[in-house]
């Protein structure tokens, strides 16, 4: 008994935070007045919001890792450097965000699944 | 900083357009990127807007088709009330105002500038001596437009371009390929290069056929066309130019260019 009331506390122990790394998106990619890059771009499922907006790509953990955490705070920082076609604002450069809400919005997306 | 206030970027969106290019050319340019992004999309459903694009939003347009009753019931009390001197607004216009509205705006070869149907309203007001209506107040401006674009249902928009109207044109194209604000969009980086994709959960209505349906009945009251366009520049981060400004005048001028042909369907409702 005593070492089911063990394994149990150590299991809850776990699994908080287990629970505290579930990727939930900063509210600057959510505020219409921030980031609101939710308007633009779809999460992966079960991460956010569920939207059918598609004016940029879809947002997945493979890409964002695969372009690594010095281009994805490039590209929100000023993505017309890399394409001067783009519809993206440039958050850091027109000063929408601050670099430490730039640097969340950069973790967020590398850990998403 | 953060918000509303203002700094101007500038760059161009990229456009293959010539800036020696005339309006139609421009016109059958434009015209051919929208079939190209919207193939599937028939150009006689351009004037329903983002409602072309998504069933839901068009059966809530066709839902509320009597929302729109009691803005134009207003708007033909303003357009048939006698001013001091015995005249009316309904007077000011060739046929009392029916089939006239598919024409504006209008470029006036004296003063060298876009005439918008609003501007011509507050003309005729001007000329016997009545209060000017603010060109943003819902309640006159946006009533009275309810109602005389209603007279003009279903006729082919019409938009002249006269000798001399081409640089208003050309500038009312430039600004909406101009970058603007904090958010550093051009009107055509949403509505050209993203028209039919999403913004939320909205779509981006192309740019031909989008003058056709103004005003919009939103919240029982008329936005009209320069209200909205000043919503989306406050969107960019941009102060907006003010209603009836020189900018909008002729950017509403280019835009009315663009869809000419298109059928006028004013008041449709809004809630989006």
């Amino acid at each position: 008994m005593r070492g089911t009331c063990l394994f149990a506390a150590i299991a809850a122990a776990l699994a908080v935070p287990c629970a505290a790394q579930t990727v939930a998106p900063p509210p600057s990619f959510l505020a219409p007045a921030l980031g609101y890059c939710i308007a633009c771009h779809q999460l992966p499922e079960n991460i956010g919001p569920r939207t059918r907006a598609d004016l940029g790509p879809a947002l997945t953990g493979e890409r964002m890792r695969t372009l690594g955490r010095t281009k994805v705070r490039e590209i929100i920082e000023d993505p017309t450097k890399a394409n001067p076609d783009t519809v993206m604002p440039p958050y850091g450069r027109h000063r929408i965000l601050e670099a430490a809400e730039i640097q969340k919005l950069v973790e967020f997306l590398l850990a998403l699944p | 900083m953060r918000c509303l206030s203002l700094l101007v970027a500038a760059a161009f969106v990229a456009t293959p357009l010539a800036f020696a290019a005339t309006p139609d050319a421009v016109r059958s340019d434009i015209a051919a990127r929208v079939k190209e992004k919207l193939p599937d999309l028939a150009p006689s459903d351009y004037a329903l807007g983002a409602a072309a694009l998504d069933p839901e939003l068009r059966a809530r347009v066709q839902d509320n088709a009597a929302a729109a009753a009691p803005v134009v019931a207003s708007g033909k009390a303003l357009w048939t009330r006698k001013f001091k001197d015995g005249r009316s607004l309904s007077g000011c216009f060739p046929n009392g105002g029916r089939r006239v509205a598919q024409t504006y705006p209008q470029y006036d070869a004296r003063l060298k500038r876009v005439i918008t149907l609003e501007m011509a309203v507050n003309q005729c007001l001007k000329a016997h001596n009545e209060t000017l209506y603010d060109p943003a107040e819902p309640e006159t401006m946006g009533a009275v437009t309810a109602y005389v674009r209603s007279l003009a249902d279903g006729q082919r928009a019409a938009v002249r371009m006269p000798a001399g109207a081409d640089e208003r044109f050309e500038q009312g194209r430039r600004l909406y390929f101009t970058r603007l604000g904090q958010r550093n969009f051009a009107c055509a980086s949403c509505h050209l290069q993203g028209a039919g994709k999403r913004y939320g959960e909205v779509p981006l209505s192309p740019p031909v056929g989008q003058t056709t349906h103004w005003p919009v009945i939103r919240d029982g009251k008329a936005v009209t066309l320069q209200a909205r366009i000043r919503e989306c520049l406050e969107l960019m981060g941009a102060a907006a130019f003010p209603p009836g400004s020189e900018e909008l005048n002729d950017l509403e001028y280019f835009l009315s260019y663009l869809s000419n042909g298109q059928a006028l369907a004013a008041n449709p409702y809004r809630n989006w």
